[in-house]
């Protein structure tokens, strides 16, 4: 937590369950910047270091998505001058995070152990590809290319000798997840110990914990599952059925004979009520023709109200939404999830909010996405108390912008 | 490697969990690995993730499920039946010593056990419970009644896996309740920082997994008015910047590769290990959204050149030569014994009296250069006389 002397600060942060956390964000692309803004969502004062000579991309908005309720400093880290003050910004953090390949880090001479030094109880966090040691650990990787490495693309697919990607980059995601859960119980560690930490959390380790049965089965029995499309190896029914309209399908998953029943009767088809289908293991067997029949039913009905009867009667159903459907999700937005910023240039957008429930950042504190170096003055003048000269010195010396 | 052993993160933290199956039990599993002490409390007839294959033992299965065994690592285990009022009042006496409670009990369940969100925290308000459910306690879905393919599908997730026009896949497993089981930590651990640093009360949480779900889409959902497609084994554009091959899994000698994509340096690379530049300077493949015949071409140059190579092979020369990112798509077994892993400690052997030996992935991370240290899942009620 941040200490009282470095206090100085003009617009502080003043709601949120972690409002004294103060977090230096070097991270790029996807996996880092989901993950500091959770904690950003709830009131962690999030300093993210961008490079000035690159500027923010705003193609897709994919950058303002996941870098609102962030703070920005634009800052040579190349440069002589400009790694002194991201020594001087590490010396007021409690945490700096970083997913750049290992050898940047060390090239920079910015590792762990020299941060140490202006900053004895600081916890870092890493998130290489690989990790930071071991024969692969110098090798590039995305969230996914990660997701292959881990595993779960040889388990997707219609056929089983054509595996397919989850078109997610999947390690992102989960490493943004886990990189919460673990900066945040080191961060309780060093607030009751005084005792920093050095966090390795490997973009190609998270989604092994997502996968746990598969390979504590393996290793014991050789279990391997098979890209299968979407049978289950339990319930029957299970699978997407086609709708009326263009790509319009409803998810069906019957998890016992009682539901079965209940759907064969919506169903009404002959075929379906022969008594034999009445029990799971005889349904699996005439799986592909008990699919065709459903079909059959689906493709003349609109997926919403086909989820909607269905689900009067208890059985699992839903509606498969793409991306604009989930934006106007009857549910999701009866239960106010979504979040409304509007940035200083345009109109009100909207976008995702925030999943982990808790005493977050009041909604009206909710800013967009800061511009590259928006809040470099602020950070160097009353963070840092640098002074007027030395902050212009810096401009014209182009560490800064 | 050693493990972690001193002053754990969250050493003094009493858990208690209710919840069954995947989301809640792999938060409790989390919060053990981190030094809590979780105490599992089951039905008579067992969490109903012990009921589900594959199995570890030829018989007692109620005690070699894989999903079980894995999802309580640390924890004990206390039989109660919290059905009956006998029952949920010896519950309620444990929640009185808890510093957390995980539960699952959706809006007709509560009403059935006559829960409500006091029925804890009245008389211990430094109580941290939540609540996960697949849709949450109110709402037009709220007595939905969903598995993770249900999830994946409301959730936006389905629609974006397998090829386009045909049936939507789903991901292997139980993902949608992983991915809330860590959010669910993330709650519980944010909620202890608010009352432990603080001086705030506990407080109740309402998580659900279709939020998390919305959460973990890389662009916004409005897309600027555009709907994101399947595009079977290429990856699709996230915005208009379509450099080839795009993300792509295509087959080598011995199985498939995913290559990373996305920049123009990348494309550049690929093209160099490729001896194809001629394809980089070609503006008909500088964009394969916009130029989607482009893609399958590419699709053969890189089939063609890795025709006589193994994944290992391709992999090595890729990453370590032309800075490519890219990967071997790993079976299961595969990983278990890939030399990086094995390096990492990704894997710890974890004996059960019952299942005997198997391989656990450790927590997904290494702190001072120590992974954290797992212990086996319990018997069922092995630990009953202990609490009550």
């Amino acid at each position: 937590m941040s200490k009282e002397s470095s206090g100085t600060v003009t617009d502080t942060i003043s709601t949120g369950a972690l409002r004294n956390l103060r977090v230096i964000d070097l991270t790029r692309v996807w996996a880092g910047p989901l993950g500091t803004r959770a904690l950003a969502d709830f009131g962690a004062e999030i300093i993210k270091v961008s490079d000035p000579r690159i500027p923010l991309s705003r193609v897709g908005k994919v950058n303002d998505k996941l870098n609102r309720n962030k703070l920005n400093i634009a800052l040579r880290l190349d440069k002589p001058e400009g790694r002194d003050v991201f020594l001087d910004l590490v010396s007021i953090a409690d945490v700096v995070i970083e997913n750049f390949r290992p050898r940047v880090m060390r090239n920079l001479d910015v590792t762990y152990d020299r941060l140490l030094e202006v900053n004895p109880n600081l916890l870092m966090c890493s998130m290489p590809g690989f990790g930071l040691d071991g024969p692969y650990s110098e090798y590039p990787a995305f969230g996914s290319t990660a997701e292959a490495m881990a595993g779960i693309n040889s388990m997707i697919g219609y056929d089983p000798q054509r595996p397919l990607q989850t078109g997610l980059s999947y390690a992102d995601p989960v490493s943004g997840l886990n990189l919460v859960s673990t900066i945040l119980a080191f961060a309780r560690r060093r607030g009751l110990t005084g005792k920093g930490n050095f966090i390795d959390l490997a973009l190609a380790d998270s989604p092994l914990g997502t996968l746990g049965e598969y390979f504590v089965a393996n290793s014991s029995n050789g279990y391997i599952q098979k890209p299968h499309g979407n049978v289950h190896t339990q319930y029957s029914p299970h699978g997407a059925f086609r709708c009326k309209g263009n790509d319009q399908w409803i998810a069906i998953s019957i998890t016992n004979d009682v539901q079965w029943s209940r759907f064969k009767d919506q169903v009404n088809d002959p075929r379906l009520s022969r008594t034999c289908y009445a029990n799971v293991s005889s349904r699996k067997n005439d799986e592909n023709t008990i699919n065709k029949i459903i079909e059959e039913w689906t493709l003349n009905k609109d997926a919403t109200e086909l989820m909607e009867l269905l689900q009067v009667e208890g059985i699992p159903s839903g509606k498969v939404s793409n991306n604009l459907e989930v934006l106007n999700d009857v549910h999701l937005n009866a239960r106010d999830y979504f979040s409304y910023l509007t940035p200083e240039d345009g109109e009100e957008e909207k976008y995702d909010g925030q999943a982990i429930p808790g005493n977050q950042k009041e909604r009206e504190e909710w800013f967009p996405m800061k511009n590259l170096g928006e809040d470099s003055s602020n950070i160097l003048l009353n963070y840092l108390g640098y002074s007027k000269l030395k902050y212009l010195s810096l401009i014209e010396n182009e560490v800064i912008s | 490697m050693e493990y972690f052993q001193d002053n754990l993160p969250l050493e003094g933290i009493k858990v208690l969990e209710t919840a069954q199956g995947v989301s809640g039990p792999y938060a409790g599993k989390l919060l053990a690995s981190l030094g809590a002490q979780v105490v599992k409390v089951e039905l008579p007839e067992g969490d109903w993730s012990r009921h589900i294959p594959p199995f570890l033992a030829e018989s007692n299965h109620k005690e070699s499920s894989a999903l079980y065994l894995y999802n309580n690592t640390g924890k004990k285990s206390v039989v109660l039946d919290w059905r009956t009022a006998e029952g949920l009042q010896k519950l309620i006496d444990l929640s009185t010593s808890s510093d957390v409670l995980i539960e699952d009990w959706d809006s007709s369940e509560r009403k059935s056990l006559r829960i409500d969100q006091e029925t804890f925290r009245a008389d211990n308000p430094r109580l941290v419970e939540i609540s996960i459910t697949p849709f949450g306690l109110s709402g037009p879905y709220n007595e939905y009644k969903s598995t993770p393919i249900i999830q994946l599908a409301l959730g936006g997730v389905l629609n974006l896996i397998g090829n386009p026009g045909q049936e939507p896949l789903m991901l292997p497993g139980h993902q949608p309740d992983y991915l809330t089981g860590i959010n669910a930590s993330n709650a519980v651990q944010i909620a202890l920082w608010d009352r432990d640093f603080f001086g705030n009360a506990g407080s109740f949480l309402e998580l659900t997994m279709l939020e998390t779900l919305a959460n973990v889409h890389q662009a916004p959902l409005d897309m600027d008015g555009g709907i994101r497609q399947r595009s079977g084994h290429r990856q699709s554009p996230l915005s208009s910047n379509g450099f080839p091959p795009g993300v792509c899994t295509v087959a080598a000698k011995d199985g498939y590769i995913t290559f990373g994509g996305g920049s123009p340096g990348i494309w550049e690379q690929l093209c160099l290990m490729l001896g194809r530049l001629d394809l980089f300077e070609d503006e008909n493949f500088s964009n394969v959204f916009e130029n989607p015949e482009s893609g399958p071409i590419v699709d053969r140059v890189m089939e063609s050149w890795m025709a006589s190579k193994t994944r290992a092979e391709v992999f090595e020369e890729a990453s370590s030569i032309w800075m490519l990112p890219v990967s071997p798509v790993k079976n299961i077994n595969e990983v278990l014994d890939d030399q990086q892993y094995a390096a990492r400690k990704a894997f710890q052997t974890v004996f059960h009296p019952e299942a005997g030996e198997a391989s656990y992935p450790s927590p997904t991370f290494i702190a001072d250069g120590k992974k954290m240290h797992i212990s086996r899942a319990p018997l069922i009620g092995e630990h009953t006389k202990e609490y009550v």
